[in-house]
């Protein structure tokens, strides 16, 4: 043995909940209740290190923290909380968070009940096993119904009602109930220490000075300082230079054994040969198998990332490269557009990824980009039956090279209080969406325990359909939030590739083609696409010296046409002593602001503008 | 040299709601110390300087025709004593149509003023309201007779278009109504809604309606289609005269010379250039007079000059507030910036005097784009805006500044 702990005294787990319903209050309660921090020590979400998970209130990068913890009969055990990602873009990430742990605490709002990523998590916490704690958070809240809640669990998953723990994270109180029921209910790790070893790496992060850490749960065996150890998957060797818990900042420890959670110091330059869901072993006399369960993550979206005037393309290179350090889901590659310039085809997980990126970029490397309208991955199959996959619309072959194109298709699954059953319909049915099913979520009982003032009282229904991707990628969200006054929500998973009948749609601005602006869309909606496409664009384009004509053409057809009118009349009226510096300040300003516009032609077009798809209206 | 000197009147008896300038409605009781602080502001520059010659003179505002017609001969007496100034000197004073009785504007072409700029405005009296204007058309009309009678032979009148709720024809019923009257000189402004005042705030808040750019720029066309019919010469984007006959003080600001300004929050400039005044080390500088009427008349006030002109001297002389020393990017690129408001232009080898250096050489990109864009033209050794683009001369402006940032 020469892990702290003996595993019988070791609890892992996870805590699984809709975006909102208070994930990360409940771990800093629970920080500070078992004393793992002090209240000094203590700040909002302790869990999310990035600003930005902070300011937006979700999880990223998933964490992790070794609790000590008093069981009520006295006794110590180790609480290992791993913190998981709470977002769709992350399922894979999520996925493994859950491998590592025993049991998850499943959190309903009590104000809101069971949103769509409730369901999703608790089918995933159930597809590993893991033992589910249900509880219901929130119940300080005035207009908090907990009877209805945990009535509405009750029906879905089939709990005991007194199986459901009643808190608030944030005053605390059943907070210490939960921690004993984590002890009680959730079963300690196997006791595998003899077997060769087997950690999974559950995240891993770039630290400078000890390179790659690799987050991990060690399954099978044990490791320490100075071990060689095997990336099973990469097949990449490191020497083990620290290893170490979360307590919850890093603390080293002379080894880890099976059933504890840990970090693992490899001083390897890339978190690529590290991945998130690979097996640790041992270099030599290492297992033989790895654990289930290691899949590459392929990214779904692509986008442009150019760099505007001041920016330059090797500083962009080299902040990719910085980012990519510690995202080993970020693809990109250099790419060259006419309008453009020299820039990056990025490939993310999703459009939150997508965004989490740009912003980083923005704001940790002060970058001023363009980026381009995402796209998904299309598969084309030629003519001659090779298999192509294109991701920026303007590498769609020729039409009479291709036999077909294949689009990505989503199980969407939306959560919501019946009267808006019909928008939410309408909306699938206005994004090529077909239908599979509807269902009741709420028993009649848990109806009849909901009260008059709660909004949600209405029954809710889970509406089942199938949709292209690319649907779901431009506002699909928005759309769904905005149709249903914020109630409903959603969820989906990959499916596969369908073929559809696709093409191009390209945007001509002053006659010259914009490749940035181009798009795959379905035959049937080019038209309107189009027109709504050359409309926003008329009102992000500012009026130049001469009219700029913006169409919109599918092949050699023209099938839409707006036009930009000539500026008329700029110039300042008057002019006299006093104004000079004030004008000539102006002036500089204005002169700034026109260095991040890009030129196409002679036309000066916005950044704005090449988002413009996610402007225009539908 | 060209030396200007400007008086600013920071008094209005009314504040219109579309004036973003340093001026003040009922703050009438300043005006006998505001009256003493300029007379020694203009006294204490004429001594540093030596007693130079001015080419120019201008009391501008606010309202100077509303300060009683002594105060303006107190002001005009510091000017003769302390400065070099020859009987033609343009001495401009801005009038406001309701003050200007037939007895008042002679009392003031007796002082030594010899040419009025009436705030006519507008030749309808809806819009006269609409502006906030105390006087009417009438009054106007009258005025500009008045001032013929009183002596004045140099007449300019201000006129705005581009109003909220102005059609075409109200504007050419204005410029008709302005040529009838056989000024010498009409500036003509399109209305800029400047941040900060009433009428802005009006139209963000959708009280009044918003100023179709396309319409004003067809009001544009028309002024300077209709005064070239009657004999006017543009010299300037807003400015007409018969020939012969242009602000020769407002020439100063467009050419970018050198000029004093005095009074509550005005601007004065020692441009850069050789031989302007060598005790200056730097490019040339301007500067700022404090811009409240009550501080401005303690610091006025007290003043006595002295010594060597330098930029720190400058810093902490008199009402000065804030001075800005001038690199020659930006003397050149604000040489431009001016000059090309002028339809003569700029003179490529008065450049080259000034700066060392060509036009073209100075801005090779904004040159050669507006020569290829068709904003501007060379006219044997001058550059300036082509006829047809004028009305879009920021769009050269602004090249010439970029080019001038580096």
């Amino acid at each position: 043995m020469i892990g702290e702990m003996d595993p019988r005294r070791i609890r892992n787990f996870c805590i699984i909940a809709h975006i909102d319903h208070g994930k990360s209050t409940l771990a800093d309660r629970m920080l500070e209740i078992t004393g793992t921090v002090t209240p000094r020590e203590m700040q909002e979400q302790l869990l999310d290190s990035l600003d930005i998970e902070r300011e937006r209130g979700i999880t990223i990068k998933a964490q992790a923290v070794r609790m000590p913890f008093i069981y009520s009969d006295g006794n110590d055990y180790e609480l290992n909380l791993i913190d998981t990602p709470g977002h769709v873009d992350f399922t894979y990430e999520v996925s493994r968070s859950l491998a590592a742990c025993e049991g998850a605490i499943l959190i309903v709002d009590a104000t809101q009940g069971i949103q769509a990523q409730t369901l999703a998590n608790v089918y995933l916490a159930m597809e590993h096993d893991l033992e589910i704690i249900p509880i219901v958070n929130k119940i300080d809240l005035p207009s908090a119904d907990v009877p209805r809640v945990i009535a509405e669990m009750t029906a879905a998953f089939g709990f005991e009602a007194d199986e459901v723990l009643a808190v608030s994270a944030k005053d605390g109180s059943g907070v210490i109930d939960l921690l004993n029921a984590v002890v009680d209910r959730v079963p300690a790790p196997k006791d595998n220490h003899d077997l060769p070893l087997r950690a999974l790496i559950f995240d891993s992060k770039y630290d400078t000075y000890k390179g790659v850490l690799a987050y991990v749960r060690v399954i099978d065996g044990s490791v320490t300082s100075n071990d060689r150890i095997r990336m099973m998957a990469t097949d990449t060797q490191a020497e083990v230079l620290e290893v170490g818990a979360f307590k919850p900042t890093m603390m080293k420890v002379p080894g880890l054994d099976a059933g504890e959670v840990g970090y693992i110091a490899t001083g390897l330059k890339s978190v690529g040969e590290c991945r998130v869901g690979d097996t640790i072993t041992l270099a030599r006399n290492g297992a033989t198998d790895s654990l289930p369960g290691y899949g590459e993550q392929k990214p779904m979206v692509f986008a442009g990332l150019y760099p505007t005037e001041g920016v330059d393309f090797h500083e962009l290179r080299e902040a990719l490269e910085r980012l990519q350090m510690n995202d080993a889901s970020l693809v990109y590659q250099p790419e060259n557009s006419a309008a453009l310039g020299p820039g990056f085809r990025c490939g993310f997980l999703g459009l939150l990824h997508m965004e989490i990126v740009q912003e980083r970029l923005e704001r940790e490397y002060d970058m001023d980009l363009v980026v381009t309208a995402p796209s998904v991955v299309y598969r084309v199959v030629m003519a001659d039956a090779s298999v192509i996959e294109v991701s920026r619309p303007t590498d769609l072959p020729n039409p009479s090279l291709l036999d077909q194109i294949e689009e990505p298709w989503l199980d969407v699954s939306v959560l919501t209080p019946s009267r808006f059953v019909g928008p939410m319909m309408e909306l699938i049915n206005a994004r090529r969406g077909v239908f599979k099913r509807t269902e009741y979520l709420d028993s009649s009982g848990a109806r009849a325990a909901g009260t008059e003032s709660m909004p949600s009282s209405d029954p809710r229904v889970v509406i089942e359909a199938q949709l292209p991707m690319a649907e779901v990628l431009v506002d699909f969200y928005d759309q769904i939030k905005t149709r249903s006054k914020g109630y409903a929500s959603l969820d989906y998973t990959f499916t596969g590739f369908y073929p559809a009948a696709l093409v191009r749609l390209d945007i001509l601005v002053a006659g010259q083609l914009v490749d940035a602006l181009s798009l795959i869309t379905h035959k049937d909606r080019a038209y309107y696409q189009g027109k709504a496409l050359v409309a926003a664009l008329r009102k992000l384009i500012p009026r130049q010296m001469f009219e700029v004509p913006i169409q919109a053409a599918v092949g050699s057809n023209i099938i839409a046409r707006e036009t930009v009118h000539a500026m008329r009349k700029n110039v300042l009226a008057k002019c006299y002593g006093g104004d000079i510096s004030r004008k000539r300040k102006l002036l500089e300003k204005q002169a700034e602001g026109k260095k991040r516009m890009k030129r196409i032609g002679r036309v000066e077009v916005p950044q704005e503008a090449f988002l413009a798809i996610l402007k225009m209206e539908r | 040299m060209t030396l200007g000197l400007y008086v600013h009147v920071p008094f209005c008896e009314t504040k219109c709601p579309y004036c973003d300038f340093n001026t003040y409605a009922a703050i009438e009781s300043l005006m006998p110390g505001y009256v003493d602080a300029v007379a020694n502001e203009i006294t204490q520059w004429g001594a540093w300087l030596k007693h130079p010659a001015l080419t120019s003179l201008f009391f501008g505002g606010g309202t100077p025709s509303y300060l009683p017609t002594r105060d303006i001969a107190k002001l005009m007496r510091a000017i003769y004593a302390a400065y070099d100034l020859p009987s033609d000197t343009e001495v401009t004073l801005e009038a406001n149509p309701g003050d200007c009785s037939r007895e008042r504007l002679q009392a003031i072409r007796r002082t030594g003023v010899n040419r009025l700029s009436i705030g006519v405005q507008s030749f309808d009296d809806n819009e006269l309201r609409l502006l906030g204007r105390r006087h009417s058309v009438d009054q106007a009309i009258a005025a500009v007779r008045s001032a013929r009678v009183a002596g004045f032979d140099n007449l300019s009148i201000d006129l705005m278009f581009g109003l909220p709720y102005q059609f075409a024809a109200s504007w050419a019923h204005s410029l008709e109504e302005a040529v009838a009257l056989e000024v010498e000189h009409i500036s003509a402004y399109a209305l800029t809604l400047e941040g900060g005042t009433p009428m802005e705030a009006d139209v963000a808040g959708g009280h009044l309606p918003e100023i179709d750019p396309d319409i004003a720029a067809e009001m544009y066309n028309m002024t300077c289609e209709t005064l070239a019919a009657a004999g006017y010469e543009q010299y300037e984007i807003s400015n007409w005269s018969k020939p012969g006959l242009q602000s020769i003080h407002n020439l100063t600001y467009w050419r970018n010379e050198s000029w004093l300004g005095v009074g509550p929050g005005a601007h004065g400039t020692i441009a850069h250039g050789p031989g302007a005044f060598s005790a200056l080390p730097e490019q040339g500088v301007r500067f700022v007079d404090i811009k409240p009427p009550r501080a401005y008349i303690e610091r006025a006030m007290a003043w006595r000059s002295g010594g060597a002109l330098t930029a720190d001297t400058l810093a902490g002389a008199g009402a000065i507030d804030t001075i800005e020393l001038t690199t020659q990017a930006i003397a050149m690129g604000e040489t431009m910036m001016m000059g090309l408001r002028l339809n003569v232009g700029v003179s490529d080898a008065s450049f080259r005097q000034r700066f060392g250096v060509g036009i073209a050489d100075a801005f090779p990109n904004a040159v050669n784009d507006c020569l290829k864009d068709g904003l501007l033209e060379w006219v044997g050794e001058r550059l300036r805006l082509t006829d047809d683009l004028r009305p879009l001369g920021n769009e050269a402006f602004g090249r010439f500044i970029a080019e001038a940032m580096g």
